[in-house]
């Protein structure tokens, strides 16, 4: 295989002559056309350059189409070249050519974009809404025929975002706790406070630590799991398929993830709650010396418990509102895989953000209970 | 029909180099489960090979080897007289550059409009300018038939027989000598698995492919072959043109023969 090459000479005249030979073509991975545009680029320029082709061994679309960039788009009376290829070089430039770009600048288009933004999100919200509607219409039909809960696959959705997330709440917990624990330690023990360590953990852990870091924890692990889950069964057509059998998508995906999640929420709060304690008191034990007996029998004396009741009902409307979230953008999912990956980034953000706003909605409605 | 791959090379090359792909004594195994025995396999420059057997013998797996996917436990597949395992990274490259392979569900990036799937592998060469990629992809959309202005469009917004047009467009996109289609025509209609396959046949012709396939199709084999390799009992049984198939004394060729004979009388 002979590279493309060419050979230059110059007439009486002072006209250059450029000779092209081997295979201007892509099959021979030696050719680097940008290279070969470059050094030809002077001859490209002076018009009264001649090119001769007729030596050429084999020449394809991506040499014929470098060549005539550098001749402005057509063939004059300098080229000569043979029949084959002229007919290669008259296709080219009788394809379509790239639409002009627009030029100056549209004053209007922030503006554009912003109103694009607040319609867009305007349509999720009516979207959101649509699909809470839609199940609670469902709710209403597992009412009146119990027979139809699907009770399998509520069952699976407790066991993988619940179950499954025992570990790392565990883990998240403690390590949070100790680290809480630690640094409270240190401030209170300037005060001669130290006994207060137990309140402030107390407090903070069950009315607010421990729901919205298992919200945050759950989000990341089982609200983006889901996402993904229903957007591959769009992408392959299962929720169609589903859909023909006469099962409804949403009683049989959203509603067992939605109802799953919510059950075993509360639990997760628990028991992440629990861990997080447990690292505060590891860690207060260290530092001041506070024995597990004397943290975990002074804590009922100093948090009252209404705030578990209050805890466990957040766990309850964060478990719900990550959910349903995860399958709203599921169902949004487009059959490719940028909007597979935006759709799963924009449920956990838009899950996080609404737990923290519904959080602080929360704390609102209740600032005057158990403090 | 065979004659057309003269006109198509004309270069005096040693023999060895008109053997585009050389499979020695390839060996597979997935478990206990032995697909491919001393398999061995010639496809020469010009040719239109079909690549048939029954379901699960192994067929896919081997065009899987051929284009580099995956490694034979032993033995050698040498692509243009070289093999992709044992080489350096830019080598291996540029030749993979040399074939193009169109996948069974045309496997076009979804992300990426139709204009973007066939200027991807144009502009990884990172040689050309946009406006000349702009006219190669125009060049190949013409050349597999398809509009201008679907070029904007989405893979998900296309039908069956335009993603397998878009997918052999990119396929083409680096003008390879070798083109590798997987079920060409599955999931297209008779009329556009037959328009396809005129397609494939008249780019063989001007672009001067050699085109190696996989088919479970009788009409398709039939209409597009010049060549069948057998694949059965982890062998080539046969290496022959359709025709010649009706010699071969062995159950499933019989049986083989007797379903493409109509269809062949009939062409």
């Amino acid at each position: 295989m002979a590279a493309a090459s060419f050979r230059v000479a110059q007439d009486n005249q002072g006209r250059h002559h450029v000779q092209l030979f081997g295979q201007w073509s892509l099959r021979v991975p030696s050719n680097d056309f940008a290279k070969l545009k470059k050094l030809l680029q002077p001859f490209f320029i002076d018009i009264s350059t001649r090119w001769d082709l007729n030596e050429i061994e084999q020449l394809d679309a991506a040499g014929a189409s470098t060549l005539l960039s550098g001749w402005g788009n057509k063939l004059d009376s300098n080229i000569s070249l043979r029949p084959e290829h002229a007919v290669l070089f008259n296709t080219l430039i009788n394809l379509e050519r790239p639409p002009a770009k627009k030029t100056g600048r549209n004053w209007l288009a922030p503006l554009n974009g912003l109103g694009k933004g607040v319609l867009h999100i305007m349509h999720h919200f009516t979207e959101f809404i649509h699909l809470f509607g839609s199940l609670l219409i469902e709710i209403a039909y597992l009412i009146r025929r119990p027979q139809d809960f699907p009770w399998r696959e509520f069952s699976a959705n407790i066991y993988k975002s619940g179950v499954n997330a025992l570990p790392v709440t565990a883990l998240l917990g403690f390590m949070i706790g100790v680290v809480m624990g630690y640094l409270m330690s240190k401030q209170l023990h300037t005060f001669g406070a130290d006994i207060y360590i137990v309140n402030i953990l107390g407090l903070s852990i069950i009315r607010e630590l421990g729901p919205v870091l298992m919200a945050v924890l759950v989000a990341g692990r089982s609200g983006s799991a889901m996402t993904a889950q229903i957007g591959v069964m769009r992408v392959t057509d299962e929720i169609d398929a589903l859909t023909t059998m006469g099962i409804s998508r949403i009683l049989r995906v959203v509603l067992p993830k939605v109802l799953g999640l919510t059950f075993v929420a509360p639990l997760l709060v628990l028991w992440t709650s629990s861990w997080t304690l447990a690292g505060g008191a590891f860690a207060s034990n260290l530092e001041l010396g506070i024995s597990f007996r004397f943290f975990f029998d002074y804590l009922p004396l100093v948090v009252q418990p209404v705030n578990l009741t209050l805890s466990l009902i957040k766990g309850l409307m964060f478990g719900f509102v990550v959910a349903l979230v995860a399958c709203h953008f599921g169902l949004r999912i487009k059959p490719n895989t940028e909007s597979l990956s935006n759709s799963t980034t924009s449920s956990v953000v838009t899950a996080i953000s609404g737990v923290i706003l519904v959080n602080a909605w929360f704390a609102i409605l209740t600032r005057g209970i158990g403090v | 029909m065979n004659d057309d791959s003269i006109e198509n090379t004309p270069r005096e090359n040693s023999p060895d180099q008109d053997v585009i792909c050389d499979i020695q004594n390839v060996c597979t195994e997935f478990g206990d489960n032995i697909v491919h025995h001393n398999l061995n396999l010639k496809v020469k420059r010009g040719d239109i090979l079909a690549l048939v057997g029954r379901s699960g013998c192994g067929k896919t797996t081997l065009l899987r080897h051929i284009i580099g996917l995956t490694k034979p436990q032993s033995g050698k597949v040498l692509l243009f007289g070289q093999n992709l395992h044992a080489m350096e990274r830019v080598a291996q490259r540029r030749l993979m550059n040399r074939f193009g392979v169109l996948f069974q569900q045309g496997a076009l990036f979804s992300a990426l409009s139709v204009y973007d799937n066939i200027a991807f592998p144009l502009r990884e060469l990172k040689q050309l300018d946009e406006s000349t990629i702009y006219q190669l992809v125009m060049h190949k959309l013409a050349l597999v038939e398809l509009e201008p202005r679907n070029a904007d469009l989405l893979p998900a917004e296309l039908s069956g027989g335009m993603v397998k047009r878009v997918g052999l467009a990119r396929a083409l996109a680096l003008e390879p000598e070798l083109l590798v289609l997987d079920e060409p025509t599955a999931g297209l209609d008779p009329d556009r698995s037959h328009n396809f396959i005129d397609l494939v046949k008249q780019l063989k012709k001007s672009l001067g492919l050699t085109v190696l396939f996989v088919t479970h199709d009788m009409d398709t084999l039939a209409s597009l072959a010049e060549r069948v390799a057998v694949l059965e009992e982890k062998h080539i049984i046969a290496d022959c043109s359709l025709q010649e198939l009706a010699g071969i004394d062995h159950p499933f060729v019989i049986n083989f023969f007797q379903s493409i004979r109509s269809r062949l009388e009939r062409l």
